[in-house]
């Protein structure tokens, strides 16, 4: 089992000492603000770092979200705002907008970002587990288990968090509802693909398979139309992907569909369905070709030189002669002229996001702690005032799919 | 009978009462 995922790259942002020259007033304060600097470097370096594991990228986002909520959350038990909120000013690049960062001065947006970057993580590790060669079962409840959770941030940042923001993202920006509800339906999309597997390779029954795999056809179809109103100089080349697992995935659901219908001695539907998904099939082997040709941000790919993708071609093929055979000797029935309507609805296996929760506050930003912060302080130093730091672009690994000989050794 | 396989959490019941496994597949193949 190995799966091909297009992924978009990495958010960089611009380091943030979190030095206020004067306003943070007491040890403790100062230790809030060196803890911030540094549980953020880390977290960052994690994104990076190819032995992270989930686990380790749970420990590194709590500790800096319990500390930066300290930010956030009113600690001085009113329901005010929290004072500390707009001190600082952060820089994101955007997934889709090359180099060129957003700014705004709350950190709430860097809350946002930051998780953006996270949920973006769980779904390159899970790329990176799900494209081996020979993948075990706890590996593909690893990459399931990812792409929930990461279906699951970036849900919570478009319902909850995003929302507070005094700024709202400008068109394209990952932190806009449309990009957003792409990656949440991609996610989900790609943890059933993960399923689909699974229900093939433990022989499931044709129709259940059907069902996933059509309602996961539509999920890449909802997604790449919330895109469409896009630039497309920026989301031609993720749509195309979208576009292509669609056609994939609905040639999955006529193929299994079409041994259903001839195991209830359907056999001219059978056939005619087996003729739709190879329609289907070639449609998703042309967009395959497009999405190589087409620029733009994201992994570069043969996606239909891949095994996952030659496999069902093979499938096809055999079944649909299968069905031809079996007419021929036995049914004698008339291929319609309209392919079966897909009306199915799947009752298992359908991929819903991870509740994500915020980190509590951490223990050390206590009221009293909160106290010593001291706004007034800052602005008349003028001297004090950090340099703008640039945005470097992140230098992630490679992400390039592992080639597939689908030989096992035993 | 066999002995089990995984934790007691990896199963859960889907909305028709069905045993699924972490996939919410459903625990025994139909076929």
């Amino acid at each position: 089992m190995a799966h091909w995922f297009h992924r978009n790259p990495l958010k960089a942002t611009a380091p943030v000492s979190f030095n206020y020259y004067g306003v943070a007033g007491s040890p403790a304060a100062n230790k809030i603000c060196n803890d911030l600097r540094t549980t953020r470097a880390r977290l960052l370096d994690m994104f990076t770092d190819s032995t992270c594991n989930p686990e380790i990228m749970k420990n590194a986002t709590d500790a800096y979200f319990s500390l930066l909520q300290g930010f956030i959350a009113a600690l001085d038990g009113t329901t005010q705002e929290n004072k500390m909120r707009f001190i600082q000013n952060f820089k994101w690049t955007d997934t889709l907008n090359g180099n060129t960062p957003s700014a705004q001065q709350d950190a709430i947006f860097e809350l946002a970002s930051m998780a953006f970057n996270v949920a973006l993580w769980y779904t390159k590790f899970a790329s990176r587990l799900a494209g081996k060669e020979n993948i075990t079962e706890a590996e593909a409840k690893d990459v399931h288990r990812s792409l929930k959770v990461a279906a699951g941030i970036f849900k919570s940042l478009k319902e909850v968090h995003v929302p507070r923001l005094i700024t709202p993202a400008e068109k394209g920006k990952d932190l806009e509802p449309r990009v957003m509800d792409a990656y949440i339906i991609q996610s989900q999309a790609e943890a059933q693909e993960v399923t689909i597997a699974r229900a093939i390779e433990l022989k499931h029954n044709a129709s259940l398979i059907a069902a996933l795999a059509f309602e996961t056809a539509n999920f890449y179809q909802k997604a790449d139309h919330t895109l469409n109103t896009l630039d497309p100089e920026y989301s031609s080349k993720w749509r195309k992907y979208l576009q292509l697992k669609q056609q994939f995935y609905m040639a999955y659901a006529y193929c299994y569909h079409g041994q259903t219908l001839l195991a209830g001695d359907k056999c001219g539907e059978a056939i005619r369905s087996l003729q739709e998904a190879e329609k289907c099939y070639s449609r998703a082997e042309a967009l395959c070709k497009e999405y190589r040709h087409t620029s733009g941000p994201g992994t570069t790919a043969k996606p239909s030189e891949q095994l996952f993708f030659l496999k069902l071609g093979g499938l096809i093929k055999n079944t649909l002669e299968k069905c031809q055979r079996e007419n021929g000797f036995i049914y004698f029935h008339k291929v319609p002229a309209e392919a079966p309507q897909l009306e199915l609805k799947a009752s298992y296996g359908l991929a819903e996001p991870v509740g994500f929760e915020m980190p509590s506050v951490s223990e050390q930003c206590t009221p009293e702690v909160y106290a010593t912060f001291d706004l007034t302080k800052g602005a008349k130093n003028d001297k004090g005032k950090p340099k703008e730091e640039e945005v470097k672009p992140v230098k992630e690994p490679d992400l390039k799919p592992q080639k597939d000989t689908g030989c096992t050794l035993s | 009978p066999s002995i089990p396989e995984g934790i007691p959490g990896d199963r859960s019941t889907n909305r028709d009462g069905v045993l699924v496994d972490e996939f919410g597949l459903p625990q025994i193949p139909a076929t």
